[in-house]
């Protein structure tokens, strides 16, 4: 267990990495640098020369990177090339905005998926499953800039009850922020749920046909028993797996719903670093996705070992 | 960040990113909402002309989205990352540019030049107050001038101011009295200090103001955030008297969907700097809360080719491409009625000096032209973005009129992104546009003189040239205006620049906004207003 655990951390380490690599060659290759795009078309090229003297990028790429990575090592992530503030501060306000949404969306679109997955399940090809099935497969086509379109005209434009846009900036307290959240986190819930859903009904009609739980129920469980006690924690097993990618994923979808709720998070910041060729911020935004993503996944399975007894056997066996 | 086209005179405009994320989304809110909102109407219904106009409320607060300059924007008015719209709040010119498009009054009463056209003379206003509760005086517009033209600086109107200002030789013989001895002369220089890098700021001021934004201005600064969001409140010792709002709030936001929302959710009143392509406007225009407000040929188009790239090098090459289509082809099909034909040549139609030659199209002439070039059945990339929303009609909407012509026009798609810094200037052949609103002369000078920064065709001609230097030496009036109508022929027949068209942009302002006015490169901060 502690071997499996530290080769993850290892691994981690080494995906981490290479998302930096890969951003930092990725903006290389963006046509323009932070010089000709901050400074525009307006500038003189004896103004582009000297921003990008005092930015230091005529030094040869790889020396840079290995600059940056020295600084984050030790937990320095520089300042950005174009506000000249540290990045850390910058992307920890970020962040804050963005995990109000991703926490909601999280707690809404996991435990409704779940109820609504085992539902669907339970009432396999009866209308239950129906209407829920139909409702997934829309959800999952739509994507989530129009989902959250709609909402914007819904609830703001045609009944406004909700903000549309986010008018305050980033280091706005929490409490501003929450009436803003609200259709953010549904756009991303709608998208989100519709796939948890799916996964978890198809894992709850395998494991209903098993031999096991046709034993519990030849000894005369009732039917809810058999599902919480004994079907579901194997249903959610495979279940787990996906609900770290959605929130992965989260991190990306959240850049498209942010920019269309003007909403202060990582993603509108992660927009303007791209635009604006903000290399400092773009790596410490890759970093922290990145170490997001493998996090996710760490926590997945070792949800699955906890979940599941033969995955320990296994490992110790196998050892 | 989204640095204008328009540097030399423009606010910035529609950021690129829009073109990443939002514009789909604000296609598809706009699709749906025309869907269902104007089920009766026809295809196309006309939009309207322009703001209501009447006696607001005294008071009241004026919210604007506006799309930031970048982080690093600033609201020193000189720099070219201005914060563009609180400096009509917070400033005022020497001159400015009236409705008619002529130099008229603002901080300067009148003005004289000596008979050569070298010295020139201003008389300032009186009992003008700044912010801080200092007052205006020679020493401030002084000081004004001689920054635009430091090249450290590198202010955008520095490249145009440079040549004629010599530092030293900015005087203030009086404290109301500003005397600018020019290196050469110049009957049209006024005219050149209405641009918006003008604004006036007071003595030394220059390490602060970027963020301090004291000024004259009828409005003054209660908090700023590059990027972010700030706000003006009503300046009331201000020297016109003090504006009808007591506030104006301006909040940034990057994505054009996003402003477009806020505007029909009612969280603002108006989005700056923001052209809604038609269907949005439709949508605007068809909902409870806002209208559309014209800006009748706010920006004219382009189809620059650069003359110094090949087949455009040859004369006859831009000629045949110029008759080859129809500018009332292109007017239909990209601008939907909202402006009307340029004709090739880029001084706005109803200001001082424009002339009205206009050469008729002549696809068969420009067949035989190409054939008399060599370069019969001519191939050419037309490259466009969706940087703003009317470049890609307006290339293809060239393409099929150039076809008839025997002119193959290929329409590439490029990044909005990095559309001014990558493909502006550097292809031969692309699409592109700038806001109106600044002077003739310096229009001339500024996008078709050789050597210009601006100059985007890289067109050199000594005859063209010669005419704007005769212009600006010519003290009489109707003279000039002769030299200035010969200068615009010889864009039409020699240039690189086509210029099919001037467009209105449509402006998304909230039904309760009275007096809405934009007179070059500012509204009306003074009489805007809200309905009683």
């Amino acid at each position: 267990m502690p071997v499996f655990i530290s080769r993850r951390l290892l691994s981690a380490a080494v995906t981490v990495l290479l998302a930096a690599v890969l951003v930092f060659a990725a903006v290389q290759l963006l046509p323009g640098d932070v010089a000709a795009q901050v400074l525009g078309q307006d500038a003189t090229p004896d103004a582009v020369a000297a921003l990008r003297d005092r930015l230091g990028l005529d030094r040869p790429a790889v020396l840079r990177f290995l600059d940056w990575l020295a600084g984050a090592v030790r937990g320095d992530f520089g300042a950005s090339l174009v506000s000249g503030e540290p990045v850390a501060d910058a992307l920890a306000l970020h962040l804050r905005n963005t995990l109000l949404i991703a926490v909601a969306t999280i707690a809404v679109a996991v435990t409704s998926s779940i109820v609504l997955g085992v539902l669907a399940g339970l009432y396999r090809d009866r209308w239950p499953d129906t209407v829920i099935s139909s409702l997934t497969l829309i959800g999952m086509s739509v994507p989530e800039f129009v989902v959250a379109t709609l909402l914007v005209l819904a609830l703001s434009i045609t009944v406004p009850v909700l903000p549309a846009v986010v008018l305050d900036e980033a280091s706005a307290p929490v409490a501003d922020l929450l009436p803003a959240v609200v259709l953010p986190a549904a756009a991303l819930s709608v998208v989100m749920t519709a796939y948890i859903v799916r996964m978890t009904r198809t894992s709850v009609i395998d494991v209903m046909a098993g031999e096991f739980v046709t034993t519990a129920r030849l000894k005369g469980l009732g039917t809810w028993r058999v599902v919480v006690r004994h079907a579901l924690p194997s249903a959610l097993l495979p279940t787990l797996n996906v609900i770290a990618m959605n929130v992965a994923w989260l991190v990306g979808g959240v850049v498209v719903v942010e920019n269309v709720f003007n909403y202060p998070g990582v993603g509108t910041l992660m927009l303007e670093a791209v635009h604006n060729r903000d290399l400092p911020v773009l790596q410490a935004i890759a970093v922290v996705s990145a170490a997001v993503y493998v996090l996710c996944n760490l926590a997945a399975d070792l949800g699955a070992l906890a979940l599941d007894p033969r995955l320990r056997t296994r490992e110790r066996s196998a050892r | 960040m989204p640095r204008p086209r328009d540097t030399a005179g423009g606010p910035p405009q529609i950021p690129r990113r829009t073109a990443l994320l939002g514009g789909i989304g604000a296609l598809g809110a706009a699709a749906l909402l025309s869907g269902c909102s104007s089920a009766g109407q026809s295809a196309a219904p006309v939009l309207a002309e322009g703001s209501a106009t009447g006696s607001p409320r005294p008071g009241g607060v004026l919210r604007m989205a506006r799309p930031p300059a970048s982080q690093a924007e600033t609201l020193d008015p000189a720099s070219s990352l201005s914060a563009y719209e609180y400096l009509g709040a917070l400033y005022n010119r020497l001159v400015r540019t009236d409705e008619n498009g002529e130099t008229a009054p603002d901080l300067a009463e009148s003005w004289e030049s000596s008979g050569d056209g070298t010295v020139w003379t201003f008389r300032l206003r009186d009992r003008v107050p700044f912010h801080d509760g200092s007052r205006l005086t020679s020493a401030d517009a002084a000081y004004t001038v001689r920054r635009l033209v430091d090249p450290e600086l590198a202010s955008p109107q520095g490249t145009v101011l440079a040549p004629l200002i010599d530092p030293k030789k900015v005087h203030t013989p009086e404290p109301g009295v500003l005397r600018v001895e020019l290196t050469e002369p110049n009957f049209e220089f006024p005219a050149l200090l209405t641009n918006y890098n003008c604004y006036v700021v007071p003595d030394g001021s220059g390490a602060e103001i970027g963020s301090t934004g004291v000024g004259t201005g009828p409005f003054r600064l209660e908090s700023f955030s590059p990027g972010g969001r700030g706000r003006v409140v009503a300046f009331d010792e201000h020297w016109a008297g003090p504006p009808v709002l007591d506030a104006i709030e301006m909040f940034a936001m990057t994505d054009i969907q996003a402003r477009t929302n806020a505007l029909l959710a009612g969280q603002v009143d108006l989005l700056s700097q923001t052209n809604l392509d038609f269907a949005t406007a439709r949508v605007v225009q068809a909902s409870e809360r806002a209208t559309i407000a014209r800006s009748a040929n706010a920006q004219w188009y382009v189809l620059p080719m650069l003359t110094t790239a090949e087949p455009f090098t040859d004369v006859r090459v831009r000629t045949a491409m110029k008759l080859a289509y129809d500018p009332q082809h292109v007017v239909d099909v990209a601008l939907q009625g909202t402006g009307v034909v340029g004709d090739d040549n880029p001084v706005p139609p109803g200001t001082p000096y424009r002339s009205d030659y206009a050469v008729p199209r002549d696809p068969e002439r420009a067949r035989a032209l190409l054939a008399e070039a060599g370069v019969p059945g001519l191939r050419v990339d037309l490259y466009t973005s969706s940087y703003d929303p009317v470049f890609t009609p307006m290339a293809l909407a060239y393409r099929d009129s150039a076809a008839e012509a025997g002119i193959e026009v290929t329409v590439r798609n490029a990044s909005a992104d990095s559309y001014y810094t990558q493909i502006w200037m550097n292809r031969p052949l692309m699409a592109t546009y700038w806001y109106t609103g600044r002077p003739a002369d310096q229009l001339l000078n500024q996008v078709f003189r050789s050597g210009s920064p601006y100059n985007e065709t890289a067109w050199s001609d000594e005859v063209f040239d010669g005419l704007l230097d005769d212009a600006r030496r010519a003290a009489d009036p109707d003279r000039r205006r002769t030299l200035y109508q010969d200068a615009q022929r010889r864009i039409v027949d020699e240039g690189g620049a086509m210029t099919p068209m001037f467009a209105d942009r449509l402006v998304g302002i909230s039904k309760e906004v009275l007096n809405y006015r934009e007179t070059g490169f500012e509204f009306d901060y003074l009489d805007i207003g809200l309905r009683p």
